[in-house]
């Protein structure tokens, strides 16, 4: 009986902070609004989120697309078709791996760092003292990290799926010794801009959405204290990964229940 | 905290970076360039067997893309496929004769539409059809045929 | 003992708390508490740690809402303002944070700037004038290019100080202003409080457990405890005080009114039960 009060508990729980969130989210879409006169906030915010990620996001997508690079050529080559070794590197990419990886590495680097961050202001009463200023903080401090996270996103993931191409080409074309004209065509002819790389941009604006509303909507909402920041940053993480990962069977099966 | 110009610099930079690699993923990686069809015309083919024809796949002429197929079906009157394909509209001079066959493209490869030019003056216009056709090879018929023909090679060698 | 005898004439209150009732997490906080503040005066509002006193800061600035009884301040009832009204109210008044609050990604002079640059439309160089002037204030114009961490938590209040009256509020609350500060930070900031109320006009309002530091600004004192007001008069009327709340907290004792002991049942009992 306890047990089954427990679990109701939860229940009830998870779905208030559900809406909470969502409240929360229609609040920072308003104040998002008034950035518009602002939008140097913005800037600031695309600097903390993307660009200060920019280097993992690299470096990973680099190594992913050589991984991809050895793994594809070792199994292609055994049925003949070395030749779509650029084809599968890039569906790979730029359909799943680019907007994924790239959504789990930004939980885990810019995600995280915005919560402990918010969470902190919140902690040492800088979001109190900005209310008494008569300066309301969804609109000063959420809205700019959110946006920031939002524009950041696909521009992350298209960056990651570019340098995860160029690194399969390295390893397929450089070492492997690839025809590199049929690394090219074999993937012009088989990536498509509507199904293939649309859909990976959608997917990763999705992704943005979410991560980043995870993550300032954790960073509000946490206790404010050490403990509580930092169990805050750790849902962050963990709820963003989970997202992520159910939003993109979703997002997948629904773009290819469609064809 | 670094200043504001350099902030900005990078910001400007991370941004340009970002749409150059989303440019080259739409050209370089993707077929943006090549795979729409400008001002196609329409063509519809019967097929005995699509075997494992896609929408969206090619439609070549001499080896060069001039199209895609945007539908297939089956017709429940003549229990055949209908296929329909878009020719880009810089290619108006196929004579209406043309054959039109399903080829692979290597062993394992995607299934695309070939089409074999004819001899007529007049030439396919939008809503045309294509009379001649040459269905896909289905492998395990190929497989069997083969089987087929040694064993009756060899029946009587004994 | 819950009779509006405030320091000053009736109308020329700033602040009017009647009848105030207010429950957080299920705990009755304020039990029925009633007083007022004078305009232009230090008023101080004294009491031990969970006596509400940050409670009522947060009920003038609307940052709470009572469950019965009424808030006006400046002839405004705080909870039915509309959150338009409540930020342009917010803008006459400043709260000083136990821990200062200020930016730590912003200087010292960005955090003074912020409330200008949040409000106004002024030029760079009229801001740069102002920001300075108030910094001068608080004695702290050379440290305009540090940023929070670098600074003393005495400065650091200071700087939240020239902050909060960077606008040039009606009305300044500071919250457990001497917590955590050596005695020259204390002297500093107390004179700083008396100096603001004297030369800008600016009523005060500090609340505070500090009783000697509290006692030698204020012009008037109330006592916070247990959800109501247990005394209150001049500095020297509380301090000449018989009422044993008074006499408790005036004087450190530590069995009083207030007992040291929390609430439990039986000791022995408790020793002799198994579990926790």
């Amino acid at each position: 009986m306890n047990t089954l009060r427990a679990l109701g508990g939860i229940v009830i729980n998870s779905v208030e902070r559900l809406g909470r969130a969502s409240l929360f989210l229609y609040e920072v879409l308003l104040g998002s609004w008034e950035l518009i006169r602002r939008f140097y906030l913005v800037v600031q915010q695309v600097y903390a989120v993307g660009v200060l990620t920019l280097l993992i996001i690299l470096v990973s997508g680099l190594f992913v697309g050589m991984v991809l690079g050895l793994q594809g050529y070792n199994t292609l080559v055994k049925f003949g078709s070395a030749n779509s070794l650029g084809l599968l590197v890039a569906l790979s990419l730029v359909r799943e791996l680019g907007p994924v990886v790239t959504a789990l590495l930004f939980a885990g680097r810019a995600g995280s760092a915005l919560t402990a961050e918010i969470g902190l202001m919140k902690a040492t009463e800088q979001i109190a003292g900005m209310e008494m200023m008569a300066v309301n903080p969804i609109t000063r401090i959420i809205a700019p990290r959110f946006l920031g996270g939002v524009i950041a996103m696909p521009l992350l993931a298209a960056l990651f799926s570019a340098i995860g191409v160029l690194g399969g080409h390295l390893v397929g074309v450089g070492l492997l010794g690839v025809d590199a004209g049929a690394f090219w065509s074999q993937m012009q002819n088989g990536v498509d801009f509507r199904d293939d790389i649309l859909n990976g941009v959608v997917k990763s604006v999705v992704f943005g959405v979410v991560c980043t509303w995870i993550a300032v909507f954790e960073g509000y909402d946490a206790v404010p204290t050490s403990e509580g920041v930092a169990s805050a940053t750790n849902r962050t993480v963990v709820y963003s990964s989970l997202a992520v990962l159910g939003l993109d069977f979703i997002l997948t099966a629904l773009t290819l229940g469609e064809v | 905290m670094v200043g504001r110009k350099t902030m900005e610099l990078w910001v400007g930079l991370f941004v340009a970076a970002g749409i150059l690699a989303l440019a080259m993923l739409a050209f370089k990686v993707g077929n943006l360039t090549s795979a729409d069809v400008i001002n196609g015309y329409r063509v519809t083919a019967r097929f005995d067997n699509v075997g494992g024809l896609k929408i969206k796949a090619a439609v070549t002429m001499a080896g060069v893309r001039i199209g895609r197929v945007t539908g297939i079906s089956f017709d429940d009157k003549t229990y055949q496929a209908l296929v329909t394909m878009d020719i880009d509209g810089r290619f108006k001079n196929i004579p209406k004769d043309s054959s039109a066959n399903i080829l692979t493209s290597g062993l394992l490869g995607d299934q695309y539409i070939g089409i074999e030019p004819g001899g007529e003056e007049t030439y396919l216009k939008d809503g045309d059809s294509i009379i001649r056709t040459q269905s896909a090879l289905v492998l395990e018929q190929l497989i069997g045929q083969v089987l087929f023909n040694k064993s009756a090679q060899s029946a009587p060698s004994k | 003992m819950n009779q509006p005898r405030s320091g000053a004439q009736d109308g020329d209150n700033l602040v009017d708390i009647r009848d105030v009732r207010l429950s957080l997490g299920g705990r009755q906080i304020l039990k029925g508490i009633t007083f007022s503040i004078p305009r232009g005066k230090v008023t101080a509002i004294m009491g031990g740690s969970g006596s509400g006193k940050t409670t009522l800061l947060n009920l003038f600035g609307g940052r709470l809402k009572p469950d019965a009884g009424q808030v006006i301040v400046d002839g405004q009832s705080v909870p039915d303002l509309k959150t338009k009204e409540l930020y342009e109210l917010r803008k006459r008044m400043a709260l000083l944070f136990q821990t200062g609050a200020l930016f730590t990604d912003l200087s010292v002079f960005e955090n003074v700037a912020f409330p200008i640059r949040e409000h106004t439309r002024l030029s760079e160089p009229i801001l740069r004038k102002v920001v300075l002037m108030k910094l001068e204030t608080v004695g702290l114009r050379g440290a305009r290019q540090l940023m929070p961490s670098e600074l003393s938590g005495g400065m650091a209040r200071r700087v939240a100080l020239a902050r909060a009256i960077v606008m040039e509020p009606m009305m300044i609350m500071y919250d457990e202003p001497f917590t955590g500060l050596d005695p020259i930070s204390k002297g500093v900031i107390a004179k700083l409080i008396r100096e603001l109320n004297q030369s800008l006009g600016i009523t005060s309002i500090v609340v505070s457990h500090d009783v000697p530091e509290t006692c030698s600004i204020s012009d008037y004192a109330y006592l916070v405890g247990d959800g109501r007001i247990i005394g209150q008069g001049t500095p020297a009327e509380v301090q000449q005080s018989k009422s044993e709340y008074v006499r408790q907290f005036m004087d450190g004792l530590p069995e009083g009114p207030v007992p040291y002991q929390y609430p439990a049942g039986d000791y022995v009992q408790d020793l002799l039960q198994g579990t926790a």
